[in-house]
């Protein structure tokens, strides 16, 4: 590929992580349905895992490890950082949705609905 | 020594994994090993502390790689202080605590005491964390364990309350995590002490976009103004022991992160001044909002979140003394407002609707609980015999000293309508008469916590009475946080290593 392409290729991720961030936000703020707010959630997750995932993205560089043929390429390797922080923010981001869908089961047990304008007893 | 920092973090978690399974062995165990775990952690916080003081900071490598590349724990005079607070205050939570749900079901107390120890660990991982993303795990496992902990009873509206702030946290956690990725993309490391000696290189516009979204993230677990919709709601569903302990642990954990990345990890000027604006306006509106509130938990809430914005208030003084001010305010805070959750939970024990209304007269029925309560009230308003007094008037000093005359007077004003909401209450204790229909019944407190209340008032007296007892302390504190050249320094060019 040639490196136009490859620019194109890193601006258009670049912009579908900060669409999908600015989806998920859209979605948490203006959604009623809880079930709808949390997808909201996790897409803003996604989005700024796309966008960590971005930043240390090398055009043509190699995996991070030292094996054969690659002992002195450290300058063309793909920055494993945060690559790890993504790792470890998609389990967080699991377990947040699995806590929210079970909170909104007993939601739904307790008033048997899932509008969020028709469970607000409590003042905000 | 007794252990590393490590030891701190990793003994509760591996306990949280572990109270299920001694929970098959003999179902007193999980009572018994949390307390274990808790002392234990109390014991060596205070002992690292006091090395601390004597000999300097440590810094703790985690699995031998050196900062800025590893994981590293930073148990300074600050970050030491604000762990012994918390440790302590979980022994006295889990004191409290022992007896919960114990002849009603076995299920429900595996699952409190499994969250207990995952919410001391996280918050205390936070505290002496190094690095910024593992904070951002940390405050993760916080946030879990809290919005777990919040949805606890499951007659009550707390579904709701905890689904209210999963979102509020939700939302906090994808901030924090934008303001790393720029962190990280623009100076390429995660430590903290790194980021600190390398943040004047940033660019001003990338720097003020990071801060801008640190704080809201950070603000919305500190229970600054607008974001801390969620607080109330929280405090009032959870049960008690909890409420304590997130006025006591979960809250000072916010409160240090933002004064971490304000004074250490950023330098911008205007930033002081706009913590002093943001702790005001939590001040006010969180003071006069508690006055209107007509449910006793809903009132130490607000009433958690005043005193919250006025900690923010002391530390946007921006001096050594300001700093000394709002520690020693979280060190009272985290003292008086668990006695008054404690005490005020016993108050309100048989009612269900948990009113004010409700305890016209209890003085002459719950005697003991409704004097403990009493001298929460009066220490939180900072009534001169009591702890509370001291930490006020450092405030008061600090900002005279700065000429901030008209934040002094806000803050006397402020003053006033606290006292006007809790002598309410007080007066409805002592002076109201008992009337069967609208009062509630009577409840006698456990031995456990009586005895944890007890401790409380005493440590609220002792500190009161000789101020000198943690002053020591608090000075050395608030100079190790205003001084982020030598934080540098001790976390990057070896400082003090440990002795093993």
């Amino acid at each position: 590929m040639d490196d136009n392409l490859l620019k194109i290729l890193e601006i258009g991720v670049l912009s579908t992580s900060v669409l999908m961030i600015l989806i998920g936000l859209y979605a948490v703020l203006t959604k009623r349905s809880l079930i709808k707010i949390v997808i909201g959630l996790s897409i803003i997750d996604g989005g700024i895992h796309l966008l960590l995932i971005t930043l240390g993205y090398l055009k043509r560089g190699t995996a991070p490890i030292f094996s054969p043929g690659y002992e002195h390429a450290a300058d063309k390797m793909v920055d494993p950082v945060p690559q790890a922080l993504v790792l470890t923010a998609i389990v967080i981001g699991f377990a947040v949705t699995a806590v929210a869908l079970s909170l909104i089961i007993r939601l739904y047990r307790h008033h048997h609905t899932l509008e969020i304008d028709e469970i607000k007893t409590l003042k905000w | 020594m007794v252990g590393t920092p490590v030891l701190l973090i990793a003994i509760p978690l591996l306990a949280a994994f572990v109270i299920p399974l001694v929970g098959m062995i003999w179902k007193e165990l999980v009572r018994i090993i949390p307390g274990l775990v808790l002392a234990y952690m109390m014991v060596l916080s205070v002992t690292l502390l006091h090395y601390v003081s004597v000999h300097g900071t440590i810094v703790e490598t985690i699995a031998g790689w050196s900062p800025p590349w590893g994981i590293n724990l930073v148990f300074s005079p600050l970050t030491g202080l604000l762990a012994s607070i918390m440790t302590i205050l979980g022994f006295l939570v889990w004191m409290y605590s022992y007896r919960f749900k114990r002849n009603v079901d076995f299920e429900p107390a595996k699952k409190y005491f499994i969250f207990l120890m995952m919410l001391v660990a996280s918050a205390v991982g936070m505290v002496i964390t190094g690095d910024i993303f593992n904070m951002f795990v940390f405050i993760e496992i916080m946030g879990i364990s809290a919005y777990t902990l919040t949805a606890f009873y499951t007659g009550r509206n707390s579904a709701e309350a905890a689904f209210k702030y999963l979102m509020m946290g939700g939302l906090a956690s994808s901030l924090l995590l934008i303001a790393i990725a720029i962190i990280y993309s623009q100076l390429g490391t995660l430590n903290m002490a790194d980021i600190a000696s390398k943040i004047s290189t940033m660019n001003p516009g990338y720097k003020i976009t990071a801060l801008v979204f640190f704080i809201t993230a950070i603000g919305i677990e500190a229970e600054m103004f607008p974001l801390n919709g969620w607080a109330p709601d929280a405090y009032s569903e959870a049960p008690g022991p909890v409420g304590a302990a997130f006025a006591g642990i979960t809250v000072k954990a916010g409160i240090y992160v933002i004064i971490r990345i304000v004074f250490t990890l950023f330098d911008v000027p205007g930033a002081y001044d706009f913590l002093l604006v943001i702790g005001l306006i939590t001040l006010i509106v969180a003071e006069t909002t508690a006055l209107r509130q007509e449910r006793l938990k809903r009132m130490l809430a607000y009433s958690s979140i005043g005193q919250m914005g006025l900690v923010v208030v002391a530390f946007g003084i921006g001096t050594v003394e300001g700093a000394y001010a709002a520690l020693f305010l979280m060190l009272n805070h985290a003292i008086i407002k668990p006695l008054l959750f404690f005490s005020g939970s016993y108050l309100v024990f048989n009612s269900k609707e948990k009113r004010i209304c409700e305890v016209n007269g209890l003085g002459k029925y719950m005697p003991f609980t409704s004097v403990l309560f009493a001298l929460g009230a009066f220490a939180i308003v900072g009534l001169p015999p009591f702890a509370g007094f001291w930490s006020k008037l450092s405030v008061l000093t600090a900002a005279a000293n700065e000429g901030l005359l008209l934040i002094i007077s806000l803050i006397l004003i402020v003053s006033v309508i606290e006292i006007v909401y809790y002598f309410r209450v007080v007066n409805r204790i002592f002076f109201l008469k008992y009337d069967k229909s609208t009062s509630v019944v009577p409840h006698r407190p456990r031995f456990n916590a009586v005895i944890t209340m007890v401790t409380l008032a005493i440590l609220i007296l002792v500190i009161g009475f000789y101020p000198d007892a943690v002053t020591g302390l608090l000075h050395n504190a608030s100079q190790d946080l205003m001084n982020t050249p030598e934080y540098i320094q001790n976390v990057l060019h070896g400082g003090q290593s440990l002795i093993r």
